[in-house]
């Protein structure tokens, strides 16, 4: 089917058509369909701005509950640093009691070695104290057999130099003289006696001895109490140590909870973000579309003029 | 329904219209020497039946440059041609026969088509038929052609925008638009001062059109006619880009082959992978249109230049002609519904 007009012969209805003032009315009619778009443009415009507000407030108070957010996650930071400090004290204090500890125990040791070595000593005493008791013993033993034999023998030759008479004075000479190596050998008991005491104040000296050993073992006693005590502070110390560790646990679950919250903002003001932007930009394609039809105004308004004049 | 293409490279009507009978539908691309005369023969071969006709090249898989070239619809199609006269000033006095002709073809948005070619004021002329096709949503494929005439049924008219209304009456039909540009950088730009009757803008977010071009593409004043293949400017309209050349540099503002209006929102643009975007194309058109009847396209005379420079404008049209029967016009200017773009390529895909 085929439809064409030569525009030579057209119909009077349509030549009067080209002549009367229709075209204004079709131009006024069409600008009147444009304003209702560009009304309804406009309003979409409005709206998708407001929509940009509206998602912008969200933005904001998501923002603000963020920051919140952020110095709670601050504070707990604060307090990983606080703990953190607290476990460093705590091990300055364990390295602290474990070098005095040492030091306790080295003491402690040479404390030791001396009551060994005081022992010792004490023992070759005893054993050279006993061995010099025995000796004196059998050489008093002998002395006073000696002696007594030797009285016995002087009293004897004294007897016998006085029955002798005159013949005995020489011997009674002699027994006097025996009588007097006696006695000397009396003195040299003395004398012995002296030695005796001389004992004695070796067993003072090892009694002294003793004392002393006992009293180093003493002070040993007291330096392992001392170290057991450290010790106790040690383990003390390292419950501390437990304590701050657990501490800082609780405070990292902490942390990855408001950072879990944090990442969730995150997620939340990402989409709000993307939210705004396709509003944006969907605000700045109606921006374009109004262009476009300013342009289709303006083209049908530049014909009213010289259809006018025409 | 089928396309038919003829054309004679040295200008003989009677050789392009070789095996042509019962056209329902005729489109002639003429060249200026010739354009009057061949009206009169093409009218005369096939009289009533309509016709519109411009000055400019044509191709199907070769291009005519000088010569004359035919696009002829047959069988299966509804089809009415007319002109909008005065459109420098007011083609609307006219819009009755448009409306008129819609109304005779039953026109309807899945199958009928409008095919104009304009002799000038586009952007004016294509608000006014819009103002028509709208009603229906009839989707509009055209271009702009050379001498500042055109023919429809047999007469040429100056100053005057020919059109056609191609109902399809086997099948759906469907305007597509190709860009091969994209935009560079976040570049946007709001048009100021601009000289709507000269198409010319003065200056983009205040500042000078020219130093801002020349600022951002490093070229000099002399480079920016040529750099305009590389570089155009994009109108944004909604989800829509129209590419726009420059023409000239008038002083600190830029004169256009597209009227710009205060308030547009310019991009900058520059030139893609037109080879795959090309195949995009096809393929879409192969998607949306398993079975063709036949394709016909407008494609920019600056596309022409930058193709055939490029080496490309045979294999551009050997590719295109994968869809089925491709023919079409080199535009000055191409038209997609109401949009007027430049260095674009316009098709309508008939199923």
């Amino acid at each position: 089917m085929l439809f064409r007009r030569d525009n030579k012969h057209t119909s009077g209805k349509s030549q009067k058509k080209e002549k009367d003032l229709s075209p204004v009315v079709y131009v006024t009619d069409s600008l009147k369909q444009y304003h209702t778009d560009l009304v309804e443009k406009e309003v979409a415009s409005l709206w998708e701005l407001n929509l940009i507000g509206t998602s912008f407030d969200s933005v904001l108070g998501e923002t603000e509950r963020f920051q919140e957010k952020l110095e709670n996650l601050e504070q707990n930071f604060l307090s990983v640093n606080e703990a953190s400090e607290h476990f460093v004290t705590v091990k300055n204090d364990i390295a602290k009691t474990v070098d005095q500890a040492q030091n306790e125990m080295e003491i402690l040791k040479n404390s030791s070695l001396q009551v060994e070595t005081h022992f010792g000593e004490m023992g070759t005493t005893f054993a050279a104290l006993q061995d010099s008791v025995e000796l004196i013993k059998q050489r008093m033993s002998r002395i006073v057999s000696i002696a007594d034999q030797t009285n016995i023998l002087a009293i004897n030759a004294s007897i016998e130099a006085a029955r002798a008479g005159e013949k005995g004075k020489g011997f009674a000479v002699v027994a006097a003289e025996v009588k007097k190596l006696a006695d000397e050998i009396k003195d040299l008991a003395a004398e012995v006696g002296s030695g005796l005491q001389d004992v004695e104040q070796g067993t003072d000296k090892l009694s002294e001895s003793i004392g002393t050993s006992r009293e180093a073992l003493g002070k040993s006693l007291d330096k392992v109490q001392e170290t057991y005590n450290m010790f106790d502070q040690i383990t003390q110390a390292a419950e501390g140590a437990t304590s701050v560790h657990t501490q800082i646990t609780e405070v990292i679950g902490e942390s990855r909870t408001a950072l879990g919250i944090l990442c969730g903002f995150f997620d939340k003001i990402k989409d709000q973000y993307q939210e705004v932007i396709k509003h944006i930009h969907l605000a700045g394609r109606l921006g374009t579309t109004k262009s476009a039809m300013f342009e289709d105004i303006d083209n049908l308004l530049s014909q009213i003029g010289p259809i006018i004049k025409e | 329904m089928k396309q038919f293409f003829g054309m004679s490279q040295r200008g003989d009507l009677k050789e392009a219209v070789r095996g042509l009978t019962n056209p329902q539908l005729i489109l002639l691309m003429s060249n200026s020497n010739q354009f009057e005369e061949h009206v009169k023969e093409l009218e005369a071969l096939y009289p009533q039946v309509p016709s519109i006709g411009c000055i400019g090249m044509c191709y199907d898989t070769r291009v005519a440059e000088q010569g004359v070239g035919v696009v002829a619809f047959l069988n299966g199609v509804s089809a009415a041609a007319n002109v909008l006269e005065q459109v420098s000033v007011m083609p609307v006095k006219y819009i009755h026969r448009l409306k008129e002709d819609l109304r005779r073809v039953n026109a309807s948005q899945s199958d009928t088509i409008c095919i104009d070619f304009c002799s000038g004021n586009d952007a004016c002329v294509l608000t006014t038929i819009h103002t028509a096709l709208r009603q229906q949503n009839i989707s509009l494929v055209g271009g702009t052609g050379d001498g500042g005439k055109v023919s429809a049924n047999g007469k040429v008219y100056p100053d005057s925008v020919a059109y056609a209304l191609i109902k399809n009456q086997g099948g759906k039909v469907k305007a597509y638009k190709e860009n091969i540009y994209r935009q560079i950088g976040d570049y946007k730009f709001i048009a100021s001062q601009t000289d709507k009757a000269n198409y010319r803008m003065g200056a983009l977010n205040g500042k000078s059109a020219r130093q801002v071009y020349q600022d951002i593409l490093h070229v000099s004043e002399q480079q920016i006619l040529t750099q305009t293949f590389k570089n155009p400017f994009g109108k944004l309209n909604g989800d829509e880009t129209c590419i726009i050349s420059i023409k000239e540099v008038n002083g600190n503002a830029l004169a256009c082959f597209r009227q710009v209006n205060d308030s547009d929102v310019l991009i900058l643009l520059e030139l893609g992978d037109y080879k795959q975007i090309v195949k995009e194309t096809i393929q879409k058109i192969c998607q949306d249109f398993p079975r063709r009847s036949a394709v016909f396209s407008v494609n920019c005379l600056f596309r022409y230049k930058l193709f055939s420079e490029n080496g490309y404008m045979h294999e551009y049209l050997r590719d295109m002609s994968t869809l089925g029967d491709h023919a079409g016009l080199v535009g000055y200017g191409e038209h997609y519904n109401n949009q007027f773009v430049n260095q674009s390529m316009t098709c309508v895909v008939f199923e």
